[in-house]
């Protein structure tokens, strides 16, 4: 099954939640098992809630958007900002590295993505924005073996 | 969601339901804190059964605690994470904390440390 998806909102805390809901339904007929679902919501939330806290402060304006193509049983993702940056991308992606230890952030976000998700990249400019780009193949019920 | 409940030996059974999130998490901090610094609280259980869906700010959220809990030198346990959230727990080294158990016997082995103590 071939899909394409964009979805963009504005910064606020409260749309880390619909961009695992919608990420969630679209990825739905693809069958992955919960394990699946489970860790490929977790990447997006991970991703987004960097776009809305790190890149734009949760500033209500400011527009992160997502994109999403499915192939086969492979999904490819964009999660993008304009805002802030990251200063140094491989400092950033070291476990419980974190520029705001006062609020609690565990610095494990991109660990956890990392880990979760395949080809994982983030390309980022400071003061022009943050594109992470990964990919997760399912293993679902495939057409071929549906047919056996 | 979270039901925040302190119980007569000092240990707080924090029952977290839906998604963990870091929106979720800026809502209940606050509300734990304050049942650590209020209280006589040697101890934090996280019953993590019905919890749906967590992702790195749970992993911020339960760290911030123990921070809180260290200096009364408190014991902390996380009860029945799903395989997703063990993994993450994994990663950020509190594997050692998660215990697959009720609560009871969560209570019972916490209750030990502290006599011993």
């Amino acid at each position: 099954m071939n899909n394409e998806m964009t979805l963009s909102f504005v910064a606020i805390e409260e749309n880390e939640a619909l961009a695992r809901m919608a990420m969630t339904c679209f990825i739905t007929p693809l069958d992955p098992t919960i394990e699946e679902i489970s860790e490929f919501k977790t990447i997006v939330s991970e991703a987004v809630t960097n776009a809305i806290l790190h890149g734009y402060e949760c500033d209500g304006t400011s527009i992160v958007t997502v994109h999403a193509l499915i192939e086969g049983n492979k999904i490819s993702m964009t999660v993008s900002d304009e805002g802030a940056g990251i200063f140094d991308v491989e400092q950033a992606m070291e476990p419980m590295f974190t520029t705001r230890p006062f609020m609690e952030r565990s610095g494990m976000g991109f660990t956890i993505m990392e880990s979760f998700a395949d080809n994982l990249s983030v390309e980022s400019v400071i003061g022009n924005g943050t594109v992470v780009k990964f990919e997760k193949t399912f293993s679902p019920v495939t057409e071929v073996s549906r047919m056996r | 969601m979270a039901d925040i409940e302190i119980i007569d030996n000092g240990i707080i059974i924090a029952t977290l339901r839906g998604e963990l999130d870091n929106h979720e998490a800026n809502r209940i901090r606050s509300h734990i804190s304050s049942s650590i610094f209020t209280g006589q609280v040697r101890a934090v259980i996280w019953n993590l059964e019905g919890l749906g869906f967590m992702d790195s700010a749970g992993i911020g959220l339960i760290l911030g605690r123990m921070r809180d809990l260290a200096p009364l030198e408190g014991e902390t346990l996380i009860l029945n994470p799903s395989s997703t959230m063990e993994k993450i727990f994994n990663f950020s080294g509190l594997g050692p904390n998660i215990r697959h158990c009720t609560i009871d016997m969560a209570i019972r082995e916490i209750g030990g440390v502290l006599h011993e103590q």
